[in-house]
């Protein structure tokens, strides 16, 4: 008798062994893991210098395939469709309807091959789609029987997003007559030490997912320009000097870390280095991924806050240099020079573009709108983005703390006027309260 | 056949001869370099790179070092010194046959550790000895950069006496040149200074009003043997911007004071320093050259056309080869070039410049006419007559020991420090700079061709090997009667290069000054024979880092007979030698000479002098940069103003002139009248027009003169814009021009324009050359021809009358004439990428291209002029056809043609056109890879690095399909001609090479010297080009004086007159009151008028 239960017991366990090793994959941290894969698509951004508009854009198409992957396998998520109120409301996908095993590797993997489409170096990525690809087998992820049709799946989602970016303007950009500085007072001229040529001056014409209308987006207007002592513009001129003059050490590091500048240049001789970073949309995609990990967040969620914020900085960027170009207006470090100190230099490389707004303003506010929106004020985080270069990790109490931070940084950093991190705020806000408001639940 | 034993042996002695024979005619040519074993120069200036020593440390790491040559022991024989920048410096005495031997030890000359850079040979004592002054640089205290000057104290002992003599100066120096400035008899000395930190652009305002006392250049006076630093009170500049790597002195001015030429490393000017014989010096060159070249590096100053003037040339780091371009430019940053000029830095272009002297401080630079201006990164210039045929040929060194500039490599540094940030390493520097590549090339030796033009001969001359080379000099080191050479290496043994070219017959001068300077340093020796003279200054600091044998050394060629030998000692004293027999070394003695002044040669009275009436009219800049709009054009077609043409609007005898306008300046008329002008009130323009072009004819027989004006220009007029449209003024009879409605509306930009009877109806019709489209270049719009109905109405029949539906290309330039003399006018065009083509009208009903029978071999060119004049007095009509010129990055043959490839390729909505052009035997794009990508989104992803853009031919770029999809267009020359009419075969024949330095946009056939013969006046230049092809600036106005035969002559312009600087655009005759007066339409500048005397 005791033969015979041993024996089903010996059955049964083995039953139940084969069974658990057929479904039993190791588990994944998803936030970790997708932060880490974006984090290939930002290298590569920063091998091509990507300028910030064009890095906000290639963030928002990248992270829209993950985000599309899980809308098409059914997903469900905590607020509302994120195309419901775009200008994408109607898009239909043409996409095998079968369940995936693992859409959560598809979405990753579509993710890097749309990386791969819309960087000049893109092709850096191939490896990474195969490191990918090997992992995830590994791990049993993805059987190698299934492996065949997501990959199908990734390059098929690829292929319609590409398409959808094909018709956004970027391609027209380089018909436009090239941006000629005025040499008027009060305008923007290239700023030293390499005097590179203005960025992306038609970026307004590249279409916008949530804000129908660019026009209801400007900001205030700014200070006009005048040296009279006593006017608006004069009091902040002499704010930005006297501040950067007497920075304290917290104050330069805060500069540091908010700096987020792809082409700072150094020169040796005849040798010009560019000497590289992530730029302000990575910053805040960064954040996004910090938050999603600390709250474990699952792979569709994950991917809906990512391409939220993706979405939200492409038009943040496209609004933020619409009024750039439209004002036109000089650097601080350009009047500076000019009328009464020819020494002087902000701590931060001028970007090559014209104030007003600032665009770190103007985007980390929006950002900070729609993350607090999703995983609510007060929500205390530690910004680790800037490890790299060699900053420590800093804590924020609040994502709205952190944007303010970012704001007043371009203060301390000698690179923008008072009324330009204000209203560039204000301009953010606007922009995140909007898309929040349309896509809360 | 059975052989005997000798006649065995004379085969093979006659095989031997044979081969003997071959061997030397080989070798007859060039240079070759001996064995070091066997000359026993073993110096190698060799770097240790390491984590102290290397580029990133110290700016100059890799320049190399210098080497002088001179008879130090005064045994006839040429002795050698090398400065080691890390290692010791050699002396070597020459013991004759290429045999050399090490003396640094017993000479003590072996010098610091510290970084050592020139060297120069001077008798700075005055004792008839050689010294030796060298310098020394480098990153270490003040004591390890104090020059040395060792005194010589004969028989190869030296000692350095630096101290005693004050002239232990510790500045970053790279050489010292000693000259007799003040012509007091004894040598002071130009120290030539650098500085070993790149001043950062907030403090070049702040730097140009101090004096950096490492950094900044300096003058020292002899006095009596102790030298006294006069930099301030001499306006030697001694900035920190100053980073002077070259120095040559020449009496530039040819005033007898002896100036100099300072060129300096990035972004600071050269200088060329003027002496005002007063014991001061001023930079004049901003007002002497047009433009200068960027890193300057070394240079040389010498006669390249024995016209008795001292030519200019200054070295710089443009490759010759297209992937080494490639790899070095990077995106053109036109407001960083307008804030260069702005803050006075000058017009600098990365390439090597010969400034050709024309006489009266007249220069035009022709580098790359001469075929001189790409050498790489390049160190030392030496003209010099290697083949004794009495031109100066040229030696350029050059290498840079890595590949600094390679834009991948400042790409990959910068991707280099984010891995290892992102990897958690620390970035080694060192490391870095130890990957990046290293590519030795050759050093070019080029021969002088005698027409303004030289020859590479590197590979057949003995200079194919590639390696690292810096400082070089010549002298006659075996006493065999031609220049050898000496190279110094970086990394590798110095070489010594025997001169093996064939036996010719020379002459060397040996000076023996009367004072302390011993040497006669500032002489100048003029040598004629065979009734050509050539010119040499006594100055051995020339090239780079090193100088050269203070023995002059003239070629004769084939000439044995000397005729007169004319030699001016520095201080005016001058003598007049004859019977010299060739072939030997002469002493020449200053104490032989007489007190007198040498002959000044008589002023030749120009042809031409300038009137000095008011201008009538002052062209406005079209102040647009087209390249904003179309960024892969090459030149700027908004630039076309002024134009001029002349009628006599009211019958009073009186000439009207017509001043073209541009898009914000409207055009003028203004009378000419008793030698004043005045406005002529019966003509009102438009600022809204760019006029291209204008024609003054009686249009509807009333026989009131009209006026027809062509729309032109690019600027920012759209398409559909009704200011492309060309207009037709009527003459109300009274004389005043009423704008007639009635002219059909097409718009394109208008290039030229000819009135002619098309229909042979008795009324003059209108043939419109169009141009070009705004915005869409260079596809070719439709031309016109309009047919008059003999009242002033044009009807467009450009369909039954024109071929190709009249699109015959981008029509810049038109005459109209009777080709077939059937009485009816034909016409012949000319035009941007487009052959010169001859339009017959057959029938009075059409033109048909008849190009071929008229041409036997087609002229596709960059035409921008054309003109008819019957030349050789035969009654028929000649052509000149006005071309780019050969003064440009661009060369054009049958085997290499020019390529325009015009399309939309990326679908975008804009025209993408893609230059092609040769660069050595193969042809590629020419965009750059920025200026590609920048246009073309889809080339992004192509071409994601500099390498693999370098390699890049156009059929990697488009596909088969989309290339005979596209316009293509095509040039096979950039050269000017004269078309003679030979009983109705135009025969071409280049015009003459100063006339092909520039671009040539206006014609005047005129007879100017009153010898029945026309002579030609020609105009141009290009100023408004993109950075990189530079301005085009050589042309000063050019007169050629035709002899009737087809052969002309150019004039300087002390001989014609003309010293015209800017864009000629337009030149009009007015012959009024038996005067002839000649007008200039220059862009942006006043008319000039030159009156004939």
């Amino acid at each position: 008798m005791k033969k015979q239960y041993s024996i089903s017991f010996l059955i049964l366990a083995f039953f139940l062994a084969t069974g658990s090793a057929f479904k039993a994959k190791k588990p994944v941290n998803w936030p970790k893991t997708y932060a880490e894969q974006l984090f290939h698509i930002t290298e590569v951004m920063v091998t091509d210098v990507a300028s910030p508009p064009v890095a906000a854009r290639i963030y928002a198409y990248a992270t829209l395939a993950s985000y599309l992957t899980m809308r098409e396998q059914g997903a469900e998520f905590k607020h509302q469709p994120l195309l419901d109120a775009s200008y994408l409301t109607d898009l239909k996908l043409e996409l095998p309807s079968d369940q995936l095993q693992s859409p959560e590797f598809a979405g990753i993997l579509a993710m890097l091959k749309v990386g791969e489409a819309i960087m000049p170096s893109g092709y850096l990525l191939r490896e990474k789609q195969e490191k990918w690809i090997n992992e995830s087998l590994k791990a049993k992820t993805i059987s190698k029987k299934e492996l065949g049709n997501h990959v199908a799946f990734a390059n098929d989602l690829t292929k319609q997003v590409m398409a959808i970016a094909k018709k956004d303007g970027y391609l027209q950009l380089s018909t436009f007559t090239r941006y000629t500085p005025k040499q008027d007072p009060g305008f923007w001229y290239p700023t030293p030490p390499a005097y590179m040529a203005a960025v992306e001056p038609e970026w307004k014409t590249i279409r916008p997912f949530f804000i129908q209308n660019l026009s209801e987006f400007e900001p205030k207007p700014m200070a006009t320009f005048d040296l009279e002592k006593g006017s608006s513009f004069e009091k902040q001129l002499m704010e930005v000097y006297e501040v950067t003059n007497k920075l304290s050490a917290e104050e330069k590091l805060i500069a540091n870390f908010w700096d987020c500048n792809p082409f700072k240049v150094e020169f040796s001789g005849h040798m010009a280095m560019g000497v590289k970073k992530i730029s302000p949309g990575g910053h805040w995609m960064g954040i996004a991924g910090i938050a999603a990990v600390k709250e474990a967040l699952s792979f569709a969620e994950t991917a809906y806050v990512h391409a939220l914020v993706g979405l939200t900085l492409h038009d943040a960027f496209t609004s933020c240099w619409k009024a750039k170009y439209e004002t036109d207006r000089i650097r601080p470090e350009t009047v500076i020079n000019q009328t009464f100190d020819p020494t002087w230099k902000p701590l931060l490389q001028t970007p090559p573009f014209p104030e007003y707004t600032s665009g770190h303003s103007v985007i980390s506010r929006a950002s900070a709108v729609v993350l607090t929106g999703y995983f609510g004020d007060n929500f205390e985080f530690i910004d680790t983005s800037e490890l790299f270069f060699g900053l420590p990790a800093r804590p924020f109490n609040s994502f709205l703390s952190a944007s303010e931070e970012a704001a007043v940084s371009r203060l301390y950093g000698g690179i923008h006027f008072r009324d330009s991190i204000e209203n560039g705020l204000s301009q953010g806000e606007k922009i995140g309260e909007m898309i929040w408001r349309k896509v809360r639940k | 056949m059975k052989m005997t034993n000798s006649g065995f042996l004379k085969c093979l002695i006659g095989y031997c001869f044979i081969l003997l024979h071959f061997e030397v005619e080989a070798q007859n040519q060039g240079f070759e370099q001996l064995n070091s074993r066997r000359s026993g120069v073993s110096f190698k200036n060799q770097l240790s790179e390491n984590a102290n020593n290397n580029i990133l440390r110290y700016e100059y790491f890799y320049n190399g070092a210098g080497v002088a040559v001179g008879d130090l022991d005064n045994d006839g024989l040429d002795d050698i010194f090398f400065t080691g920048n890390m290692v010791s410096n050699k002396v070597y005495k020459n013991l004759g046959e290429f045999k050399f031997e090490d003396k640094t030890k017993s000479a003590g000359v072996a010098g610091k550790e510290s970084w050592t850079t020139g060297v120069s040979m001077a008798d700075v004592n005055g004792d008839g000895w050689l010294d030796i002054y060298v310098s020394y640089s480098g990153k270490g205290n003040t004591e390890s950069r104090r020059n040395e000057l060792w005194i010589n104290q004969k028989n190869f002992i030296f000692t350095d006496q630096a101290r005693e003599f004050r002239l232990d100066d510790a500045s970053n120096s790279t050489q010292g040149l000693f000259f007799d400035f003040d012509r007091d008899g004894d040598l002071d000395l130009f120290l030539l200074n650098h500085h070993i930190q790149v001043i950062s652009e907030i403090e070049f305002a702040k730097a140009r009003q101090v004096r950096h006392p490492e950094a900044g250049d300096k003058l020292y006076r002899n006095d009596g043997g102790k030298f006294t630093d006069i930099s301030d009170q001499a306006g030697i500049k001694g900035y920190s911007l100053g980073f002077g790597l070259g120095v040559v002195a020449s009496d530039i001015n040819q005033d007898g004071w002896v100036d100099l030429l300072v060129s300096n490393d990035y972004i600071e000017p050269d200088y060329l320093y003027i002496n005002n014989g007063d014991g001061t010096f001023t930079d004049r060159l901003s007002s002497k050259f047009q433009h200068i070249s960027h890193f300057s590096m070394g240079a040389d100053i010498a006669d390249i056309n024995n016209d008795g003037l001292p030519d200019i040339y200054t070295l710089d780091m443009l490759p010759e080869d297209n992937q080494r371009q490639k790899l070095l430019y990077g995106p053109e940053n036109y407001e960083q070039y307008a804030l260069m000029i702005q803050r006075g830095f000058y017009h600098q272009q990365m390439r090597n410049m010969l400034q050709l002297n024309q006489g009266d401080e007249l220069f035009s630079e022709i580098g790359q006419l001469a075929g001189i201006s790409n050498t790489d990164w390049s160190w030392s210039a030496l003209f010099f007559d290697a083949t004794n045929d009495g031109f100066k040929d040229l030696l350029v060194t050059n290498g840079y020991y890595r590949d600094y500039t390679n834009r991948d490599f400042l790409k990959y540094k910068g991707d280099y420090y984010f891995k290892q940030a992102v990897a958690g390493e620390k970035a080694d520097t060192l490391q870095l700079v130890t990957t990046m590549t290293s590519t030795p090339v050759h050093n070019y030796l080029f021969e002088n061709k005698g027409d303004l033009t030289f020859q590479d001969r590197s590979m057949d001359w003995g200079f194919g090997e590639k390696n690292f080379s810096s400082g070089a000099a010549y002298a006659d080191l075996d006493n065999d009667g031609d220049l050898d050479l000496v190279i110094n290496h970086l990394n590798e043994i110095a070489g010594i290069y025997r001169n093996n070219s064939s036996k010719k017959n020379f002459l060397k001068i040996s000076l023996a000054g009367s004072q302390a300077n011993t040497k006669g340093i500032g002489s100048k020796v003029m040598l004629t024979s065979d009734g050509k003279t050539q010119t040499l200054e006594q100055q051995p600091v020339r090239g780079f880092q090193s100088s050269v044998s203070p023995i002059l050394h003239f070629g004769l060629g084939e000439s044995s007979q000397i005729d007169s030998i004319q030699i001016v000692w520095p201080n005016g004293q001058s003598e007049l030698l004859t019977n010299i027999a060739a072939n030997q070394t002469l002493e020449i003695n200053q104490l032989s000479a007489a007190k007198s002044s040498p002959e000044s040669k008589s002023a030749a009275s120009p042809l031409l002098s300038k009137s000095s009436n008011p201008t009538p009219f002052t062209s406005k800049a079209a102040g647009f940069n087209d390249f904003k709009r179309q960024p892969l054009m090459l030149t700027m077609p908004s630039y076309v103003s002024p134009i001029l043409a002349q009628g006599d609007l009211n019958n009073d005898g009186n000439s009207e002139v017509f001043f073209g306008g541009t898009k914000g300046q409207a055009a003028e008329i203004w009378t000419w009248q008793s030698g004043l002008w005045s406005p002529y009130s019966g003509f009102r323009s438009s600022p809204e027009f760019t006029d291209a072009v204008a024609i003054f004819e009686d249009f509807n027989g009333d026989g009131a003169v009209d006026l027809f004006v062509g729309s032109g220009g690019f600027q920012d007029y759209i398409g559909s814009d009704e200011s492309l449209e060309d207009r037709i003024y009527l003459n109300d009879g009274n004389g005043k021009l009423i704008k007639s409605l009635t002219f059909p509306s097409y718009k394109f930009s208008t290039g030229t324009a000819v009135a002619l009877d098309a229909n042979g109806d008795g009324f003059l019709d209108l043939f419109v050359g169009a141009k070009l489209i705004p915005g869409k270049y260079p596809i070719i719009p439709q031309s016109k021809l309009l047919i008059n109905d003999g009242k002033g109405n044009f009807s467009d029949q450009t369909a039954a009358f024109l071929p190709k539906e009249g699109k015959l290309g981008m029509v810049t330039a038109s005459v109209g004439m009777d080709l077939n003399s059937d009485g009816v006018q034909d016409l012949v065009l000319a035009g941007e990428f487009m052959n010169l083509t001859f339009l017959v009208n057959s029938g009075k009903s059409h033109f048909e291209d008849q190009s071929s029978t008229y041409l036997q071999e087609s002229l596709s060119g960059w035409w921008g002029s054309l003109s008819k004049a019957d030349m050789d007095g035969d009654g028929d009509f000649d052509l000149i056809a006005g071309n780019f010129g050969t003064n440009s990055q661009l060369e054009a043959s049958d085997e290499k043609l020019i390529r325009l490839y015009a399309a939309d390729f990326d679908e975008n909505g804009s025209i993408d056109p893609i230059l092609e052009c040769f660069i050595g035997d193969k042809a590629y794009p020419y965009p750059s890879r920025d200026e590609l990508l920048d246009q073309m989104v889809s080339m992004r992803s192509r071409f994601t690095d500099y390498a693999s853009y370098s390699k890049a031919t156009v059929n990697e770029l488009f596909s088969d399909k989309e290339l005979e999809s596209a316009q293509v267009l095509e040039i096979n020359t950039m050269e000017s001609f004269y078309l003679e009419n030979q009983g109705g075969k135009f025969i071409p024949k280049m015009l003459p090479k100063l006339a092909q330095s520039f671009p040539i946009r206006a014609i005047l056939p005129t007879d100017l010297n009153g010898d029945g013969s026309l002579d030609l006046i020609l105009g141009g230049n290009e100023n408004f080009t993109r950075i990189r092809i530079g301005m085009i600036d050589a042309g000063l106005g050019l007169v050629l004086l035709g002899d009737g035969k087809g052969n002309f002559k150019p004039l300087s312009p002390s001989e014609s007159g003309l010293a015209i600087k800017g864009d000629i655009k337009a030149i009009l005759e007015l012959n009024t009151e038996g005067v002839k007066q000649i007008l200039f339409g220059i862009h942006q500048q006043a008319i000039e008028t030159y009156q004939l005397k």
